[in-house]
């Protein structure tokens, strides 16, 4: 467990291990969904009463955050591990940390645009 | 200026669990952390323990975790850490033996295991060399930046796929690996295919590249990784397609 923690410390490391930790982390979150999302379409073999009881208590506006905040995890994921495949490639390591912050930055404008989207299509 | 080294001892033989134990050391502008440890050895506490030889970051024996970063001790001045209290650790991912001394034999056994040596095709030769290999500049520089690894394990010890498996060779082996791979006197590259293309090998780096951002020398091992994964795979689809053409061929002969 104490190895687990120290993926969340930040002291004295340097911002390609906190991009590292941070790609742990949204993993683990994409995992939980995942099993989540599959677990809900399992329950369509229960009956559609059964789904519809698991959709009603996730598909509303009050849960909006959540998946506003799955779609951060889902971005910086990607983005993330787009810009590792790069490296690990060989290509682009002298600019390792500049390719960090490129693809941070365009996982908050992703993230920010499908939030808007989101909410847009919600309140209309 | 006053500084407070807060250091985490443990011995063995009188401590249950490792303790924080404070002195307090005047500082000068260049005073390094070596020279702070040195002095409250000489005059506050023989007891400490730490290692060191050189005092010149060229043997690589006095890395320890200086305020959270792993770091020699003889080439961090104090005022660069810009605090009245600085904390020293031993190096993380190695056993304690006492104070700030760890046990690095495992660290240098994987250094061992990827044959940090010139290699030959020939035996006899690699015995009994009969002349001067001669090189170019352009293939010095190919593995120069590599050769100037002191094998200090601060890499290792930076390196976060620790926490999840001991098996790995880490950074620092990898890295010169790499350093002797690419050099145009060795022809080892197939000796040390099947430790690097292991389950402890290159294959275990996830390039959280924290080994070459810590290395006091400039070392880059997070490169020098994914340079031998590109080796290793253009090494292994060639071995593959010559298996497979070689099938192809004996079943056109039936």
């Amino acid at each position: 467990m104490e190895r687990v923690w120290k993926w969340f410390a930040i002291r004295g490391r340097s911002v390609n291990s906190i991009a590292y930790s941070f790609h742990r982390i949204t993993g683990i979150v994409l995992l939980i969904y995942l099993i989540l999302h599959l677990g809900f379409l399992t329950s369509l073999r229960f009956g559609e009463s059964l789904y519809t009881a698991f959709i009603s208590t996730t598909v509303k506006p009050e849960t909006l955050p959540l998946d506003s905040l799955l779609f951060l995890a889902t971005f910086y994921h990607a983005f993330n591990g787009f810009r590792v495949v790069l490296n690990e490639f060989g290509l682009f390591y002298e600019v390792r940390r500049a390719l960090i912050y490129l693809m941070t930055l365009l996982t908050l404008i992703f993230w920010i645009y499908s939030t808007y989207l989101m909410y847009t299509y919600v309140v209309r | 200026m006053e500084v407070t080294l807060k250091i985490l001892r443990f011995d063995p033989l009188k401590d249950k669990k490792p303790r924080f134990q404070e002195y307090v050391v005047e500082v000068y502008e260049y005073t390094r952390v070596l020279e702070a440890l040195i002095w409250v050895r000489e005059n506050l506490d023989p007891s400490l323990s730490f290692r060191y030889s050189c005092r010149m970051a060229q043997c690589g024996s006095c890395g320890m975790l200086i305020d959270e970063v792993p770091r020699l001790a003889c080439k961090t001045l104090i005022k660069d850490l810009g605090r009245d209290e600085v904390t020293i650790k031993p190096l993380p991912k190695y056993r304690v033996i006492k104070d700030l001394v760890v046990e690095m034999d495992d660290f240098f056994e994987k250094h061992r295991s990827v044959k940090p040596y010139l290699i030959r095709k020939n035996r006899e030769e690699q015995e009994k060399p009969k002349k001067f290999y001669v090189q170019l500049p352009h293939e010095l520089q190919r593995y120069l930046n590599y050769g100037y690894c002191i094998v200090c394990g601060l890499c290792s010890s930076s390196c976060p796929n620790f926490d999840s498996s001991w098996e790995y060779l880490g950074p620092q082996a990898l890295s010169q690996a790499y350093r002797y791979i690419v050099d145009s006197r060795d022809e080892g590259f197939e000796e040390r295919y099947e430790v690097l293309n292991s389950n402890s090998g290159v294959w275990r780096c996830h390039f959280a590249s924290e080994c070459s951002e810590n290395c006091p020398k400039g070392v880059e091992p997070a490169q020098a990784i994914q340079m031998l994964r590109r080796m290793i795979l253009s090494f292994s689809f060639k071995k593959k397609l010559s298996l497979f053409s070689e099938k192809i061929h004996r079943l056109s002969k039936q």
